[in-house]
Parts: structure tokens; sequence; C-alpha cells
């Protein structure tokens, strides 16, 4: 973990109010999948943003954001050459297990981005299957980064790209027809993570989640960021997760 | 280099900036990236008897120049932190303050009792405004102030008891009063001003338990004018806080009369905002050719009006 001062090389929209900005951070950072950020766009805003880093590259790092208040507002104004401070990589990130070969990734909205970020690490060594819901074809992204999965099924809330349905329907049709992982790994909306804890559960698969909640210091420290656990304990997204046990949180 | 030390209640500290309650845990966090040794102290995150589960989510919003909280002093139990945290946020040597909070008075006289002689200072919160049974109840009335610290400083025999005001008060001087007349040793403020923010798509607040504590840059100017007031009301030491994000915000604190400071909110925009403020003292100091950080404590002077 490291503030780094971070210099924009690139800042672009990628699909219908997403962007994906891209920082130098001057030297190389070691980031595991699933891990996040947290950019101070400064000003009159004094809670930075805790974003999932989406992919690295050497000393480049990428984010991809949604256009959501004033903080993303700004954000996606800066022109490559301004220096913001980011602290990362925080978070403890998904892991993949030596024994677990087929891994199934579930995504919806800009949950999929945390997702990219585990093809990169687990890409080479494992066989990926990956399922992505939008909303419609104008929020379809990233779609270069999946297809270089060994499945690769995009849906949108419309049918406007790909059928019909959600990543979880996408991902249990597969399921039915006998593409069975060792692990899930997921991040979207809770409604979306809700409905694959039930499948998951009913079909008594290992899944994990990366969960999303407004946090405070992002390491750990204030307890802004609480998640409810299966035991009646409370954990700290940022610090603990984002990415639990399905089975250990509630949702 | 100019002499930063200062000394509160016989406790010395080498440095006037102190970490505030609730936006640094225990320290272990910060720890990970700079040595917390330096820091002048560590006020603990609000602990109470029992394990506290909080509120719910989300607890925390932004407005611009502030940010509102309500976590609800969720805190894993004093003896938790005597078993687990205290021997190690010794050893950094930071000066540790304890922050307690209890729902009767002898909740705050169990938990005083059982930190005295264990921790450097115990800092009362009378005013946390995000909880609905005590903590607040006793920081509004200058009566009740008086006898939650009354009560307090009774089971310590060691340890200097700091009471941490609240700033939604009638009259800050009264109370500031109230809790030196119970014994108090030194007094803390300002806490946070309760607030809203809302979410106009939802018609909702948007923090779950509506309203939260607002803190952060865009307070300074009541924490300096209350801070003020409240070291013209008694003799004892005045901790000074309330939006300070740089070692300018600091002095102003300290020529109202406050002898030391916390910072809070800074430390989320900034996780090296407590040592870029220890050294831009240092600098402030040198550059103005005062020796010793003590020199500035008070030396205001008002307008002619």
């Amino acid at each position: 973990m490291k503030d780094y001062i971070a210099t924009i090389v690139k800042n672009e929209q990628i699909a219908e109010n997403i962007y994906a900005v891209t920082f130098d951070l001057g030297e190389e950072a070691r980031v595991r999948a699933g891990q996040f950020g947290n950019i101070a766009v400064g000003g009159t805003h004094l809670l930075r943003r805790p974003i999932a880093v989406c992919k690295t590259e050497k000393k480049e790092v990428t984010f991809c954001y949604q256009i959501k208040g004033e903080g993303t507002q700004k954000l996606k104004t800066m022109e490559a050459g301004t220096r913001l401070n980011v602290l990362m990589p925080l978070g403890n990130g998904f892991y993949v297990e030596e024994n677990e070969k087929k891994v199934a990734l579930v995504g919806g909205g800009v949950g999929t981005f945390p997702l990219i970020s585990v093809l990169r690490e687990y890409g080479d060594k494992k066989e990926i299957s990956a399922y992505i819901g939008y909303r419609n074809k104008g929020a379809v992204c990233g779609v270069e980064e999946f297809e270089r999965a060994a499945k690769f099924v995009a849906v949108t809330d419309d049918g406007s790209y790909g059928e019909k349905m959600n990543a979880v329907q996408a991902f249990e049709a597969d399921l039915k027809a006998g593409n069975r992982p060792d692990v899930v790994l997921a991040c979207g909306p809770t409604p979306m993570l809700r409905a694959l804890k039930t499948l998951v559960e009913k079909e008594n698969l290992n899944c994990y989640v990366s969960l999303e909640e407004r946090m405070g210091c992002g390491i750990g420290a204030c307890v802004v960021c609480v998640c409810e656990k299966t035991n009646g304990a409370r954990a700290r997204v940022c610090k603990d997760g984002p990415v639990f046990n399905v089975n250990d949180v509630l949702l | 280099m100019a002499n930063l030390s200062v000394n509160i209640c016989g406790v010395d500290l080498k440095n006037p900036v102190i970490a505030a309650s609730g936006t640094f845990g225990f320290g272990r966090e910060f720890n990970e990236l700079y040595d917390i040794g330096q820091l002048g102290g560590i006020s603990t995150k609000g602990l109470t008897m029992e394990l506290r589960a909080g509120n719910p989510v989300p607890r925390i919003a932004e407005s611009r120049g502030v940010i509102l909280n309500a976590v609800g002093l969720q805190n894993p139990g004093v003896e938790h932190f005597i078993k687990c945290d205290l021997d190690w946020l010794k050893s950094t040597g930071t000066c540790v303050i304890a922050n307690v909070a209890g729902k009767t008075l002898d909740d705050y006289f169990a938990i005083c009792e059982r930190l005295d002689g264990k921790v450097d200072m115990i800092e009362l919160n009378i005013s946390c405004p995000n909880v609905k049974s005590g903590g607040m109840a006793f920081g509004i009335k200058p009566q009740s102030v008086e006898e939650v610290t009354r009560v307090s400083k009774s089971a310590l025999k060691k340890t200097p008891l700091i009471v941490k005001l609240s700033p939604n008060v009638e009259s800050i001087a009264a109370n500031a009063k109230a809790a030196e007349n119970g014994g108090a040793d030194c007094v803390s403020l300002i806490n946070t001003l309760t607030g809203m923010a809302i979410d106009i798509e939802r018609r909702k607040p948007i923090i779950a338990n509506n309203t939260g504590g607002v803190s952060g840059a865009g307070v300074k100017p009541i924490a300096v004018r209350m801070v003020y007031e409240a070291c013209q009301a008694v003799k004892i030491p005045v901790i000074g806080m309330g939006g300070i994000t740089c070692a300018e915000d600091a002095i102003e604190f300290l020529m109202a009369g406050a002898v030391a400071v916390q910072v809070g909110t800074a430390n989320f925009t900034d996780p090296f905002a407590m040592p870029k403020i220890i050294k831009g003292l240092n600098d402030w100091c040198d550059k103005h050719g005062i020796k010793n950080v003590r020199e500035l404590t008070g030396t205001l002077q008002l307008n002619e009006r």
C-alpha cells in the first residue's frame, strides 16, 4: 500500500456513462486481482473515490468508473498530465486456489471491471468462463478483454446486445448445459449477487463476491464501510474485503 | 528545529498533533503507511464496556468541504482493546488516549475504572451524536456534563481526564465550565455538528441513521470560535479540533488558546496529513523565529471594536 502521485495518461469514455482512466504510477505496483485504489479528486471533496483496479501494465494502472456524483463528474474532466494521489493497492482481492482449474466470472454493470483484473491475472493458468450482464447495448464495454476468456457470454437487460437475460441467468443456463466451474467469482449490483447466492447454494458451488459500500478511510481504520457476516460479526469491506466467500456475508 | 513538545496535565507529548477518535482506529492501519510513534498522540476509536455493532450502512456521506458520519460507536469492547491493542499501541511510543463512552453513569464509571493507570489519558465521549441512548444526552446540558465528569473522575486515581465537548449546545463556554467544575483535567472540542445530507433521487437521507456528525475543512471557523470561547471560560488546558487540514489550521487553534490539536477527517483525504502537519508546524515556527510551539498558545489578539 502506497500513496502514489499518479499522472493521468488517458481518461476517456468507453460506454454510456462509463469512463476509463489510466495512470502512470512512476513505478511498477504489485496489484492482486480484485484490489482497489482510493483516488483523491481534490477540491471540496474530502473523501477519496474507491475504485476497483481494472488492469495493470508495468507502471500503468487503469480504473473504470461510472459517473455517479460530483466526484466522478470532476474526475471525468481531468486531462492527461493531471496528477492525483492514488492510495493502492487496497483490500484483499480475488484469489484462485491451485486446485481450482475452472473459473466462472459473473458480473453486472460496473462490477464487470474487477473481473477483468481476474482474467488478466489468471487467464493463462485457468479455464475461465465469463458471464457478463449489461443494461443495454450502449453500456457494453470491456468486450475485447473478456473475449480472451475461454468462454464469454454477454447479455443485456433489454436484449439489444446478446440474449435478453441477466448475468446470473446466463451462468445458470451454461451450468445446466454441463459447464460446472470449481469456483465462481462475482461482482455487481446487490440484487444480482443475491440471485447468484441462491443459485450457488442450490448447486453447492464455491463462490466469492466483491462487495461495494460507501467508504471513509479505505484502509480499515474508520469502520464506516461494514457488511454483516452470517456469524453475526461485522466486517470492513475495505480491509477484510472487498472479496468475501458468499456464505460468510449477508447480502 | 523548533521544540514541538507539549505537556498536558502532566503528560508529555512529542508534539501537539493528536489523531482524533474514530478516524484512526487503534492505529494499526495507519502504521502500515508511516510510523505512528511520531504522532503527539492517538485518541482511540470510542470504547464501551461491551462490544457494539454500531449503526446500519451507509454510515458516511459527503457534502462540499465536509463529510457526515454515523458509525454509532462500533467497537470491540474495552476488554478486547486491553488484550489486543493496548500494549502494541503503547510500544509505538505515542501518547495513548482512550476515548470512552457509555449509556449510563455506571458505564462511564466502570470503563474509567477499568482503564485507570493503563493509558496516558482518558477522553470522555459525552457528545456522540449518532447513538440513540447515552453519549449525546450527557453532553448537552451543563448539569449533566458536570455530573458525568464528576462520576468518571471519581473512578480515576492515576489517569488524567479529558472531556470531549459537543458543539450542538446552547453555550460552549457554560459546558466547558461545567466539565471543569466536575473535575475534568482538560477539555477537547469540537465533536461533530449534527447534520443531514439528502439523496434527492430517492428523497431519503444518504446515511441510514438519517442524521450524521458533520466534520472536515468546512467546520473549522465554527470550531475555532468555540475553542476560543472555551479557552476564555476555563483554566484547564483545551485541545482544539474541527476541520484541521494543514499546519496553518492547527496554528489557528493554538493561537485561539488550545495547547494541542486533534486531526480527524483530514486523515481520510490524505493519510499522511498528520506527519505533514507536524513538519509544517516546525517549518512555520522556524520561519517565524519561534523556538517553542507552546509560545503560540493563546496569542490571539482580537480586533478592537
